[in-house]
């Protein structure tokens, strides 16, 4: 239960002055919901794109499923799905074609058989087929993220990273998102790494909180960190809204 | 019949079907062709046993879930059994997801006369947007002239130096090589007669009143056309023209009538630098290999080349330039939805103004050739 599927080792990040990571270490254990926080400029992003081969860190070694990750080098694609902040649906294509595009290149079923899988996973995300022929930019915020989610699940990945799932979202499709998250997790045997500012995501869906700061992770379950006495997570779980979020679990 | 992925007995009154080994997405294909071929006699009844299942995901679970339902359809009985929890919690959702499915009607299609129909309303909405754009960027340019401010001076100015100065070292360099092109395929004829120094007068002639507009131009239409229509259209996606617009600055204005006027400004000033560089690459020739000496070609030029023919070249440019920044900033306008769109946009922006260069130059020279000049 305790296995490790992501290895986070010494990463060090800088933009010219501004050190983002310095020596960041972090272990994302198999089938758990990790929920990633900082402040803004505190490198969630940087350590997002970095452990998908998208970003050179400075030094450190990153391994994903006892795979090395090396800077646009093909990673272990067929094991992770991604869902990008803005959904990152390709414009020109309709939503199906979106969702059967990474099939269709990672696989040599039959077109038939692709399409019922691709469907399969329309409807697996809360999706009524009738989006199928739509193109992305006929749905709205909370459609489209789905879309994006479904892609991401499209080759049965162990892993998926989520990039503020539910910003944008109004509450009512936020909470139902973090429930399909729930539900996924608990479904298909899924690892996930969520980077999120909802704090009701947070204490609701993760089962551990990675926070980052000064450079290095603090990372525990909800309660651990709670008591954590360093300034800025004092700060940010004293804010009002995340005591509410607090009292309401 | 046994193979990796199941084994069958068959019994009167049953299959059983043992699963075993890796259901997983990769095997998808194998799968299908091993599901295949359960093939029960009428009367018997299927069992799906899970003996030696290693592996399931939902892409092997929806295999042997739509195995089931092709059973069904058959009207032969089947079921699941023995399988792991955690194997079984696959099943069950594919399960539970197709209930979802079979709720949902499929769309009927639309008949074919309601396809014409939205065929014709198509076309008119986008004539009738086109013929918009048209007049809301024409009623743009009259405030913009009544009430010039300057941010759009400021910006104009820039657009000046990106089509116009960051243009002259490309356009002088073709339009020299043109030249000398020109010079050397006129000298080969032209020597047969005797009549060598004639070649000036048809490479100055030439290019002075067709070739350096035309060339700078084109050059320009591939240049700034494909700029603006990129350029705008991103703004479009981006809803930078949307907040410009909330923002109470009307985009056309900030846009659109910069870029014209600056290519309206740049183009014949780029295209004197043109005239001046294809007559420098015929003198190169000229001189250089045909024996004709400086001072004679300069007399020559002199000559043969009336002021009218250089008016007659320059005067296109300012309609050529309108004709590039209309097509290539409505057409960047027009992008509304997707990335592919730009760059289709971006594709008919500049082969429709090259297109449309072209055309208004054969009209120029029927005019002018009506007009005797």
């Amino acid at each position: 239960m305790m296995e490790t599927v992501i290895e986070v080792r010494d990463l060090v990040n800088s933009f010219g002055d501004q050190v983002v990571h310095d020596g960041l270490c972090l272990d994302v254990r198999r089938d758990e919901i990790l929920g990633v926080v900082g402040g803004s400029g505190s490198g969630k992003s940087v350590l997002l794109r970095s452990i998908l081969g998208l970003q050179k860190p400075k030094s450190g070694t990153i391994t994903v499923l006892g795979q090395k990750i090396e800077y646009h080098q093909p990673g272990p694609s067929r094991c992770w799905g991604v869902l990008f902040q803005a959904g990152a649906l390709l414009s020109g294509l309709t939503v199906q074609q979106n969702v059967e595009l990474p099939i269709a290149l990672h696989s040599d079923m039959p077109v038939e058989t692709r399409h019922e899988l691709a469907s399969l996973k329309l409807l697996m995300v809360g999706l009524s087929l009738s989006v199928a022929d739509k193109y992305p930019s006929e749905l709205s915020g909370g459609m489209k993220k789905r879309v994006s989610l479904a892609r991401a699940l499209a080759l049965e990945p162990k892993i998926l990273f989520l990039d503020e799932p539910t910003a944008g979202l109004d509450p009512i499709g936020a909470t139902a998102f973090d429930e399909l998250i729930t539900y996924l997790q608990g479904n298909l045997d899924l690892t996930v790494v969520m980077i999120t500012h909802d704090v009701d995501s947070l204490f609701n869906t993760c089962h551990r909180i990675a926070v980052l700061v000064d450079g290095k992770v603090k990372i525990g379950t909800v309660e651990e960190i709670l008591q954590s006495d360093h300034p800025w997570i004092k700060s940010y779980f004293g804010v009002p809204r995340a005591q509410r979020a607090r009292l309401a679990i | 019949m046994n193979n990796a992925f199941l084994s069958i007995e068959s019994h009167p009154d049953s299959l059983i079907v043992n699963v075993k080994g890796q259901w997983i997405f990769d095997e998808v294909l194998a799968l299908e062709e091993a599901v295949a071929g359960v093939l029960p006699e009428p009367g018997q009844k299927v069992t799906f046993k899970c003996a030696g299942l290693d592996n399931i995901d939902i892409a092997g679970a929806w295999v042997l879930y739509d195995c089931t339902e092709q059973l069904s359809v058959l009207e032969i009985e089947s079921e699941l059994v023995g399988f792991k929890a955690a194997h079984f919690k696959f099943l069950q959702h594919i399960i539970d997801v197709a209930a979802i499915r079979e709720y949902e009607e499929p769309d009927s299609e639309p008949e074919p006369r309601h396809l014409i129909r939205e065929k014709v309303e198509l076309f008119g909405g986008a004539m009738s947007t086109h013929i918009e754009d048209l007049g809301a960027i024409a009623r743009s340019i009259l405030d913009g002239v009544r009430r010039p401010s300057l941010i759009i001076i400021g910006e104009t100015i820039k657009q000046v130096y990106y089509t116009g100065v960051q243009a002259i070292p490309v356009v002088v360099v073709i339009t020299f090589l043109i030249g000398i092109v020109t010079a050397h395929q006129a000298a080969g004829q032209l020597e047969k007669f005797g009549a060598t120094v004639l070649v000036v007068d048809l490479v100055s002639i030439s290019i002075t009143r067709e070739m350096g507009v035309l060339l700078a131009a084109v050059m320009v239409a591939g240049r700034s056309g494909s700029a603006f229509a990129a350029s705008l259209g991103v703004m479009k996606l981006n809803e930078e023209v949307d907040a410009m617009r909330v923002l109470g600055l009307n985009p056309n204005q900030m846009l659109v009538i910069p870029r014209i006027l600056g290519l309206v400004i740049a183009l014949p000033v780029l295209t004197i630098f043109a005239d001046i560089a294809g007559i420098a690459g015929g003198a190169l020739i000229a001189v250089g290999s045909l024996g004709i000496s400086g001072l004679q070609f300069v007399e020559r030029v002199a000559f043969s080349t009336d002021l009218s023919d250089f008016y007659v070249g320059l005067v296109k440019a300012p309609v050529f330039a309108l004709l590039i920044a209309m097509i290539g900033t409505l057409r960047g306008m027009q992008v509304r939805f997707s990335a592919e769109e730009l760059g289709l946009k971006t594709t008919m922006a500049v082969v429709q103004s090259i297109f449309m260069i072209i055309v208004a130059d054969a009209l120029f020279a029927t005019l002018f050739t009506r007009m005797g000049i």
